[in-house]
């Protein structure tokens, strides 16, 4: 799943537009929703941010290889060009710091990126959002750093009252394809860390089921092996289990010592 | 899909996190200039990068960032009970970088650190200095311990800084241990009697399928032929031997291939270990389910784990009977568990 969060509505039209997704009404949050997508618009500000995805989390829990991107638009100092788009390397929150993994090669110009509390009209060194840091902070708890992403375009250089809903809308939708290659990206450095398919762990578990804790962990670690070691070989875990105990233990050796010769 | 004028895989060292404090240091300097191309983010502390939660040392391996830092407090370290001091009771071990270029499956540091990226403290002027009030008797400084430092010696010159150092330091002994095939360190340096390179050499087919981003075993043999012509003293390390099951083959043939082209007279010892790996590590290299390493079914004894009693004493008997067709056996050094 390709988790996308806004803090707006007009920076969450042109996604939905793009990729075609549907209104759902499953929270009380703004989302639309396909197979592989749902986006979140989250609202202004950290504690609307951080309560909008909890709720979003929490009802549905990532998987591994899912992915999160924040997109939104952002003002930056007079270096930055309005409509660039900025792939986010650090994020401050006063004293504190939050660091995305970028371990992907791409062609967007990187930045920090300092989360206030409020519109801002004084210049700043840095970019600056309102969202970052609580989106970091919740996200953090259910997905690996490299499977985040914010992305921020530049509408404004500390004049907040000149961006409009249209121009917010423009900026992201001149970005769609920005995204595509994103996604594309987060996609590529995902590890895949499940070993067996769900009938395997299916099996595998009502196998461990006839043994102790102890014996289970170890016949685990036996599987691990041979599916590390022999990744193309399909397991054999249909057995008749013994009644007795003594049986069943040896049973579990012939298994690890077959497993893992 | 990729994008077609991107190159898949990033650069090595895309990301340069600073520490503030460091930004003038010269070696940063250097770095940076090294690096022209990457990201520079200023941190406060690498612990910041280095120790965050939710990281994936697996991701991280094929994409390592370089975080330079001042190390605050102790260098030095006491020897560990799972290496050899080589008789030397002052045994020390420098930790000048934490995190290794090099990705062995069954390294420890999986085990260890909470990332795959590498952290260089550019402040070695302070190791030596905390060194200094040991000198006065013999000390064995194992310089490449907790990563190789040889792999990134183009980078940091710690290699060479710790040859001069040995140079004016009577008392000082140096075992640099190292996988690597760059030896420039060694081409501008006097070879030193005091001084160790401590080669690990590993079947091609081992190198293939678990110590990935290493040299192969061939540039590694003529790295070790060379460093012995321009006259350094040579130690060769089969250690950790992996227990596979063309084990029987693989590792004789090794010692077969290194004799072939390297005098036995030329080297000082051959050390010869099975793997083993303190329990606490192996948990930690379990949860990152990346190499059969891991998950063998080893005897744990002492919260240290080894192949069981009859593996470990048939590598060990196998490789012996093998390596003393070419050495006395006073040459050859054995680690095994001490029953
Ligand atoms: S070379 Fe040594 S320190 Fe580096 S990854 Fe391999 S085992 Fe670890």
């Amino acid at each position: 799943m390709i988790y996308l969060i806004t803090a707006l509505d007009a920076e969450a039209k042109p996604l939905w537009d793009h990729y075609r997704l549907k209104r759902d009404s499953s929270l009380p949050y703004t989302l639309y929703r396909n197979d592989e997508m749902t986006l979140l618009v989250g609202g202004i500000g950290k504690a609307n941010t951080m309560m909008a995805l909890s709720a979003l989390l929490g009802w549905r829990i990532p998987e591994t290889g899912d992915i999160l991107i924040n997109i939104g638009i952002c003002g930056a100092p007079s270096e930055y060009t309005i409509g660039e788009a900025l792939l986010i390397h650090q994020i401050f929150e006063g004293e504190r710091r939050y660091y995305p993994d970028i371990l992907y090669p791409h062609t967007l110009r990187e930045s920090s990126l300092v989360c206030i509390n409020s519109p801002q009209s004084i210049v700043r060194d840095y970019p600056v959002d309102m969202e970052s840091s609580a989106l970091f902070q919740a996200a953090s708890r259910f997905f690996k750093l490299h499977q985040m992403a914010f992305i921020k375009i530049v509408s404004d250089h500390f004049t907040p009252e000149s961006v409009t809903k249209e121009g917010a809308m423009d900026l992201v939708r001149s970005h769609v394809k920005t995204l595509d290659e994103l996604i594309r990206n987060l996609q590529s450095v995902q590890v895949d860390s499940l070993l067996f398919t769900s009938e395997e762990r299916q099996k595998i578990d009502a196998l461990k089921g006839h043994f102790t804790k102890s014996q289970g962990d170890a016949l685990e670690d036996a599987l691990n092996y041979f599916r590390l070691k022999n990744p193309e070989q399909s397991l054999k875990i249909d057995h008749d289990i013994p009644h007795s105990k003594r049986e069943r233990s040896q049973l579990l050796e012939t298994l690890i010592i077959a497993l893992t010769a | 899909m990729k994008h077609s004028s991107l190159p898949s895989q990033p650069k090595l060292f895309s990301h340069l996190y600073i520490e503030r404090g460091i930004l003038e240091h010269p070696q940063t300097q250097m770095i940076r200039v090294k690096f022209s191309d990457s990201q520079v983010i200023v941190i406060e502390h690498y612990k910041e990068v280095f120790n965050r939660s939710a990281q994936s040392f697996a991701a991280q391996s094929s994409a390592k960032k370089l975080i330079l830092a001042r190390k605050e407090g102790k260098f030095l370290h006491e020897g560990s009970q799972y290496s050899d001091g080589f008789g030397i009771k002052q045994f020390f071990y420098a930790s000048s970088v934490m995190g290794c270029l090099y990705d062995c499956d069954y390294c420890y540091l999986q085990g260890l650190y909470p990332s795959a990226n590498t952290v260089l403290f550019v402040n070695l002027e302070d190791a030596f200095e905390q060194l200094t009030p040991y000198l006065g008797e013999d000390t064995l400084v194992a310089t490449s311990y907790d990563t190789d430092t040889m792999a990134i010696e183009s980078l940091t010159h710690q290699t060479k800084s710790w040859l001069d150092f040995a140079a004016q330091n009577e008392k000082l002994h140096l075992e640099i241990r190292t996988k690597s095939a760059n030896i420039k360190a060694l081409k501008n340096n006097i070879p030193n009697d005091r001084v160790t390179l401590a080669w690990t050499l590993s079947p091609q087919e081992i190198i293939d399928r678990y110590e990935h981003a290493t040299p192969s075993l061939q540039k590694r043999l003529s790295a070790v032929r060379e460093a012995i012509q321009l006259g350094w003293k040579v130690r060769l390390c089969i250690d950790p031997v992996i227990y596979t099951e063309n084990f029987d083959s693989l590792y004789p043939q090794l010692i077969e291939t290194i004799f072939a082209t390297i005098d036995p007279e030329s080297i000082e010892h051959l050390t010869l270990g099975s793997f083993r790996m303190s329990q606490s590590h192996l948990r930690s290299l379990k949860k990152l389910r990346r190499s059969d390493v891991a998950f063998f079914p080893y005897t744990v004894k002492d919260e240290m784990a080894t192949y069981p009693e009859t593996v470990e004493s048939y590598i060990l008997e196998t490789l012996l009977a093998k390596a003393t067709q070419y050495l006395p056996q006073e040459r050859i050094r054995t680690w095994q568990r001490q029953s």
